[in-house]
């Protein structure tokens, strides 16, 4: 990976081919985890995570909160993961986005973030993989792998801001 | 802890309509972002900035108190608009709620 930059308007980095596969999933079980029936992902605690109560203990208030937002938290979600899928090199290479695609890639790569760091536990203290040889070993380098993507975006983007005031 | 840091820094919002004095229904509603061990520093001072209008100091200390004291108050003012607030904070991921003020 070549991490994000800014180049005139656009934000631009380079995937290796199998980053480029890694998202491409990742994107797909993102998807899965947002469409699936209310029931079948009840209580799970990715999907608490991605819509969260927007009342910490009033449940009516909560209920009340969740009936007002929570089709348009969906539907934003799944406009930002199209457009991610989108602007994908499927094999890698050059990733060149326009300021509204950077946004969706922001938000999109912190959903995926938060939907690994809460099924892999992470906490503040946890430290990058050593043994890569395990499956919670390869999910963790993944996280960390899309860490280092965002911050980049997040960096690149945060300077275009600083310029333009 | 949090209002004494907060107070300032949190824009005071004058509710649309004057409620009369009638216990704690005067009291503002806030907006809370609470720490998570996910979410970027970068990236919480770059979604208050781009939320809030907030400048990069203002951001950036309101970033620290989550990250030190679990918690930092982002807006406060009427309950509508706290929901609204919170809704652009789920939006783009953080762990936000809305309460009134304590």
């Amino acid at each position: 990976m070549k991490p994000f930059r800014r180049r005139g308007e656009e934000l631009v980095a380079r995937l290796e081919p199998a980053e480029a596969r890694i998202v491409a999933l990742l994107l797909d079980q993102l998807e899965q985890l947002l469409t699936a029936e209310a029931d079948d992902v009840a209580g799970d605690p990715v999907v608490t995570r991605l819509l969260p109560s927007g009342h910490r203990s009033d449940p009516e208030l909560a209920a009340d909160y969740r009936g007002m937002t929570e089709s348009a938290l969906r539907s934003g979600k799944a406009d930002d993961l199209a457009t991610v899928r989108a602007s994908l090199p499927p094999d890698g290479g050059p990733l060149r986005l326009d300021p509204d695609q950077a946004v969706a890639w922001l938000r999109t790569s912190n959903d995926l973030r938060l939907a690994l760091g809460t099924r892999l536990d992470i906490q503040e203290d946890t430290e990058p993989p050593e043994d890569l040889s395990t499956e919670e070993g390869q999910q963790l380098a993944v996280y960390y792998w899309l860490t280092g993507l965002q911050g980049s975006l997040v960096d690149a983007l945060a300077a275009g801001r600083a310029d333009r005031r | 802890m949090v209002g004494s840091v907060a107070g300032p820094l949190a824009p005071t919002r004058t509710p649309e309509e004057t409620v009369e004095e009638r216990g704690d229904l005067d009291r503002p509603w806030v907006t809370i972002v609470w720490n998570d061990p996910v979410n970027l520093m970068t990236y919480v001072t770059y979604v208050l900035q781009e939320l809030f209008g907030y400048d990069e100091p203002t951001a950036t200390t309101l970033m620290l108190q989550v990250h030190q004291e679990g918690r930092a108050i982002v807006s406060s003012g009427p309950r509508e608009r706290m929901e609204h607030d919170t809704s652009r904070l789920h939006a783009y991921g953080l762990w936000a709620s809305f309460q009134r003020d304590s």
